[in-house]
């Protein structure tokens, strides 16, 4: 799997825009900047829905409209999140596919995908019966929490994965190079 | 409305005018010259 | 006459004064001796427990600059929201309780920001004292702070139906444009 992955990585690694945004000095970074900056739209409404559901904030505003107004903007953030981390990934991918935050960062956002999913199903399902109560019913608001500290940690994984701490081209201990995906006599890094 | 509440929405009114005017020019000023100076980076850098 | 004229004015007298101190301070000498003077300051900001400890823990840094990073991100959320209802998006919000509602969480954030932000800047403090974008971040960042607390809440603060529309939507661009900056200049401070 891990030599899959690699290889993969490698491919991608010796196409020929995935050297140029690598070279390029501005171009990475307002890709990078972007995905940073657009936590605004996307983290940023998102924690203020989660906010709403725990009775913390917005609390004697209809949770079901706030959600439903705010969703496209969202959205929208999102969109733009997933398509420069994605052009990030691509600008570095064999240190990337090897880092052992992105791998906990990836995890995390399948968390997060099932998280927003359940959630969504149960709010569509309840709603009406507690639309201007100051908090959303229990499992709302456990999926709010989750959804609050899971999406604190990936941002955390997110700002180590610049960290070479556990990079493959360093010795480590067998663990992280489990982890991470360290391939033995690897060239590239 | 009270005269004095009258001049003090108009003093807020004025002020926001003002302040807004200031933070819109700020912002035109400070990106001209940004995008400018990476402009100019670029073209030394590529002619 | 002109006293009186004066008096009733005195926000916006202050406001115009201020931005017309600022311009010629930006073009006196002031400022290159100013910047001299505060070098001590920072200096002093790398020696406190904070630039200690931020410069030792690169992982400490990291985990205060990713709080740095969710607290922007509320911040910039409770601003799409509120400056967006105040430009006519998400109808059907009740303007008046979005607008209050987020003035609260952004502050709270504006709080974590700060609170982060100082760490941040105590570890890298002299670095960051020559980087021309670390001084606009501060710029932008006194002109959002003062413009949001007594120039824009008082606004607010009042019967909405009674501001005028097109003075809620210049308030609302400007407050975007004002965080906007102050977040994109502290994002190239990483990078320079």
């Amino acid at each position: 799997m891990n030599q899959l992955i690699y290889n993969a990585a490698v491919w991608l690694d010796n196409t020929e825009w995935s050297t140029r945004i690598h070279e390029s000095y501005y171009l990475y970074n307002w890709i990078e900047s972007t995905h940073v900056l657009t936590l605004m739209l996307s983290l940023g409404i998102l924690f203020l829905i989660d906010l709403r559901m725990l009775g913390w904030a917005f609390a004697d505003i209809s949770a079901n409209k706030l959600a439903t107004r705010l969703n496209t903007p969202m959205l929208l953030g999102f969109v733009v999140m997933f398509a420069t981390g994605i052009l990030l990934v691509y600008a570095v991918p064999v240190r990337s596919a090897q880092s052992v935050w992105f791998r906990l960062k990836i995890g995390l956002l399948i968390i997060c995908a099932i998280n927003a999913l359940l959630f969504h199903r149960k709010m569509t399902a309840s709603i009406g019966s507690w639309d201007f109560e100051p908090r959303a019913p229990k499992a709302l608001r456990v999926g709010a929490l989750i959804s609050l500290i899971t999406w604190s940690v990936i941002v955390i994984c997110g700002r180590f994965i610049a960290y070479d701490w556990y990079d493959c081209n360093y010795p480590q201990s067998d663990f992280i190079r489990g982890i991470a995906g360290c391939i033995d006599g690897q060239t590239q890094f | 409305m009270s005269n004095k509440d009258d001049f003090k929405a108009r003093d807020d009114r004025g002020a926001g005018i003002v302040f807004a005017g200031g933070i819109v020019v700020f912002f035109i000023v400070y990106w001209y010259f940004e995008v400018q100076s990476v402009r100019e980076l670029l073209e030394m850098a590529y002619g | 006459m002109i006293f009186s004229l004066m008096l009733n004015y005195r926000k916006t007298l202050c406001s115009s004064l201020f931005f017309l101190l600022l311009v010629s301070f930006f073009f006196s000498e002031l400022i290159s001796s100013s910047h001299i003077a505060v070098l001590p300051v920072f200096e002093w900001m790398e020696t406190t427990w904070f630039g200690v400890a931020g410069k030792t823990w690169g992982a400490l840094f990291a985990v205060v600059q990713a709080g740095h990073l969710v607290g922007l991100g509320v911040l910039g959320g409770s601003v799409i929201a509120s400056d967006g209802r105040l430009l006519g998006l998400f109808k059907g919000l009740p303007m008046r309780l979005v607008v209050d509602r987020c003035h609260s969480v952004f502050a709270w954030s504006l709080a974590l920001l700060v609170a982060t932000g100082i760490f941040m800047a105590c570890g890298v403090a002299i670095k960051i004292y020559y980087m021309p974008v670390y001084w606009y971040k501060m710029l932008a960042l006194t002109l959002g702070v003062l413009f949001v607390f007594f120039i824009r809440k008082p606004i607010l603060d009042r019967d909405l139906d009674q501001v005028n529309p097109w003075l809620l939507r210049l308030l609302a661009i400007s407050s975007i444009m004002i965080w906007f900056t102050v977040a994109a200049t502290g994002r190239w401070i990483g990078f320079s």
